[in-house]
């Protein structure tokens, strides 16, 4: 049987990958509007934030926007790839191949 | 450890409902850029008809050029694929203006305050279809927009084109901050 990632595989942190993943590779998207996308808090999303940043999945850029501090979080490459095997992963669990069809097509 | 089917078509479902409402995100984010920019491009055309009622057709053809101009840089910026999001954009508000043209020639002779309907009341119908196929902000946008503008003009006719600046334009700007906030 197959096992999704099990960084991604938690209800917060899979909030953030597929919330990442809709948007174009190299886009970034504020904390706060991450935030409000995956309902969560500041500590609990920041705690995640950086397990996934230490998983290279994610990048977090720090900057100022005016006189404001501003955090953006972006997927990465790795993230990115990542997420699409976990969801085929999830997929695959669903429906798994079925093994009459093989077993047919070896007796012809 | 391993995953059941339940959980897995849990996560799927999470996965689908976060991709949903990330899209109604961005979709917010552009729009409240647009209707700032045409609440402000109402407010400045209706504040100059109130001013200068018999200048009205160069007023409305300077602000809307401008705004479309703007509009369409603001369009392209969206998203990777800019140039397509522009034509895209261009070919929306030559839609709206065909529209608004059409009336004209079918109603014609309209006096300057039905003239200045149109566009608000297609703006209008568009954001509550909007509304009740997609996200639900665009609804209270519309019934908003409509209300106030047909209003003023069954009700407040003497002060139509002051009314209009609040009613329109204020309503497309504080429409836009809203959206922003979200």
């Amino acid at each position: 049987m197959q096992t999704p990632d099990e960084i991604i595989h938690q209800p917060v942190r899979l909030k953030v990958m597929a919330a990442l993943n809709t948007l174009d590779a190299g886009q970034w998207l504020e904390f706060v509007a991450l935030r409000s996308i995956v309902e969560a808090t500041d500590g609990n999303l920041g705690a995640h934030l950086t397990t996934l940043e230490a998983a290279d999945y994610v990048l977090v850029k720090k900057d100022f926007a005016g006189r404001k501090p501003r955090t953006q979080v972006c997927l990465s490459t790795q993230g990115r790839t990542a997420f699409s095997r976990y969801v085929t992963t999830l997929q695959a669990i669903l429906a798994p191949p079925n093994p009459d069809i093989s077993g047919f097509d070896d007796n012809q | 450890m391993t995953t059941t089917a339940e959980e897995a078509a849990q996560a799927l479902h999470e996965i689908a409902l976060i991709r949903h409402r990330a899209a109604g995100f961005q979709d917010y984010q552009a729009e409240s850029g647009q209707l700032l920019l045409w609440g402000l491009a109402y407010v400045v055309g209706f504040a100059l008809t109130a001013c200068f009622r018999d200048q009205l057709i160069p007023i409305w053809a300077g602000v809307v050029s401008l705004t479309t101009a703007i509009g369409t840089w603001l369009a392209s910026r969206t998203g990777v694929d800019g140039g397509r999001v522009a034509w895209r954009y261009l070919a929306v508000i030559g839609t709206i203006l065909l529209f608004c043209l059409a009336l004209n020639i079918i109603f014609w002779p309209l006096t300057p305050e039905q003239g200045a309907m149109l566009a608000p009341m297609l703006l209008a119908a568009l954001y509550i279809l909007r509304g009740i196929q997609l996200r639900p902000r665009y609804l209270v946008i519309g019934l908003l927009l409509g209300g106030l503008c047909l209003g003023g003009y069954i009700l407040l006719l003497p002060v139509f084109w002051p009314w209009m600046t609040l009613a329109c334009g204020g309503t497309l700007i504080v429409s836009g901050l809203w959206l922003r906030a979200v």
